[in-house]
């Protein structure tokens, strides 16, 4: 499948995921498995946001890197628009309905998941995830954030010390809720800890996309 | 009305020398060291908003109604442009020259601002200093140390590595941070809302009837100073860490008597007024008697 089938198909993403089912797409992905796994990918998200309650969203910095990161790419130019704000449209109304502390765990989801939308024009890899794996999403983003760099050492070299600071919280948590599944205040703590990592991988995200 | 400056113009800037002879030293030195000075008359509630990678940011409020920005460059590497929009100054500093250190894009700014104003401030590595503000206030840093005083609007801080000492300060707060400690003195906020991953959290303020005061961190030192006049309900628990006491509370509305419960401590002072919820993961609340 050449290159101009994919990027007709993220073209047309915007459509394909109002409930618009072009024959053209529908052929292309049938296919792709690149766009396939893409697909894939954002039904797991769908998936998993369905399984939450409540309400939030996303916080706008992840839009903003998001934004970036697709400008950088040359997706998009200026505004978002096209699939690129079908998209952020697409995912803030999955994600209208998730409990902000489930929230972490499921915007990085869709990082990684436009990480993958991303990957399809220039090369050709797509992560695969599937419905629980938050723990495998954290890590994917981690890494494709990581990656990214800050110019300023110091900035780098803070912003991983306290990314370490927040996975071993992550992971003493994680052994506590193990522990005591039934301790609320541990999973409390579990929860804001996702959230912090989100959150700062979010910012290294927005900085180095640019700033 | 609109206004734009840069120091890449130069046409605004005088240089600290001109202005001051004991500044001709500076100028004269390898890295270029410009002073911006400019003026920006403003409606009540302005807001100024100021991005600055590294340096550090000062804000004042006087009594004019006009901002004041004034600003160093400790290179010509970065340019700082500073804008008016209607009622809102932006102040930036910018990269313009590549492969420049860090410390060639250090800007320090000194602001003058009326006291209604809103601040929006983002400086990442360096520190921020703001005092008698009185309108709303939102800090994002790095590591930048955030220093607030005698401030009174709705104040939300967020670092990744800074400090925060908060003075005085009267208005909702919102602190969060991963390896920043915070220390509020002499606080008179009505809603507290604190969280460090790793800093310790020093509370010394009152408890304002229906107040809300929420403390939380993983690991580190959570120390509180109440008074015998103070009035709360507190809750206090450390899940693998410890909690210790210096006050005799009575049993609260939600517990049948002042407990200790593990790591847990609930109860009362006098007729509960305010609301006081300190968690830790595996860290130290001391409960403390003001001296």
């Amino acid at each position: 499948m050449g290159m101009a089938g994919c990027n007709e198909f993220v073209n047309r993403l915007e459509q394909w995921l109002e409930g618009e089912r072009p024959a053209e797409s529908a052929a292309h992905l049938q296919g792709c498995p690149s766009c396939r796994g893409l697909m894939e990918d954002l039904d797991s998200i769908q998936t998993i946001a369905r399984s939450m309650e409540t309400d939030a969203a996303p916080p706008e910095r992840v839009w903003t890197s998001v934004r970036a990161r697709l400008e950088q790419e040359g997706l998009i130019q200026g505004e978002t628009h096209g699939w690129a704000g079908g998209l952020r449209s697409w995912l803030g109304g999955v994600f209208s309905p998730v409990p902000r502390p489930a929230l972490a765990g499921a915007y990085l989801v869709a990082l990684v998941a436009v990480g993958a939308a991303l990957s399809i024009p220039g090369y050709r890899q797509v992560n695969r995830l599937s419905a629980p794996a938050f723990s495998a999403s954290l890590d994917s983003a981690e890494h494709a954030t990581l990656a990214m760099g800050d110019p300023d050492p110091a900035i780098a070299a803070s912003l991983e010390k306290n990314l370490a600071i927040v996975d071993n919280y992550i992971a003493l948590c994680e052994k506590s809720v193990q522990e005591e599944p039934e301790s609320e205040d541990a999973r409390d703590f579990l929860y804001d800890a996702y959230e912090q990592k989100a959150d700062l991988l979010a910012e290294i995200a927005e900085r180095g996309d640019g700033r | 009305m609109s206004a734009l400056v840069s120091l890449r113009s130069q046409r605004n800037w005088r240089n600290a020398g001109v202005l001051v002879p004991g500044f001709l030293l500076l100028t004269a030195a390898p890295a270029l060291a410009d002073r911006l000075e400019r003026h920006f008359k403003v409606e009540p509630k302005a807001v100024v908003t100021i991005h600055n990678p590294t340096g550090m940011v000062t804000v004042r409020a006087w009594t004019k109604s006009e901002v004041m920005v004034v600003a160093q460059r400790a290179t010509d590497r970065v340019e700082v442009d500073a804008e008016q929009t209607g009622n809102r100054v932006e102040v930036v500093t910018r990269q313009i020259a590549d492969n420049s250190s860090p410390a060639d894009l250090k800007a320090d700014f000194e602001i003058s601002v009326p006291q209604d104003t809103e601040l929006q401030i983002h400086d990442d590595s360096g520190g921020v200093n703001v005092s008698n503000v009185q309108g709303d206030m939102n800090v994002e840093t790095i590591a930048a140390d955030v220093t607030i005083e005698d401030v009174g609007g709705y104040l939300t801080v967020k670092t990744v590595d800074g400090s925060l000492q908060c003075a005085r300060c009267a208005g909702r707060i919102e602190a969060s941070s991963i390896s920043g400690n915070f220390r509020f003195i002499d606080l008179r906020s009505y809603n507290v809302r604190a969280q460090t991953s790793e800093g310790n959290i020093s509370f010394n303020g009152q408890f304002l009837p229906e107040g809300i005061y929420q403390l939380k961190n993983y690991s580190g030192v959570i120390d509180v100073k109440f008074s015998p006049a103070d009035s709360f309900d507190l809750s206090a628990r450390s899940l693998k860490g410890r909690v210790n006491n210096q006050l005799t509370l009575t049993p609260s509305a939600h517990h049948h008597v002042a407990s200790r419960v593990g790591n847990a401590l609930f109860g009362s002072m006098n007729t509960g007024r305010a609301k006081v919820e300190l968690s830790s993961f595996d860290g130290t609340i001391n409960i403390l008697k003001r001296d």
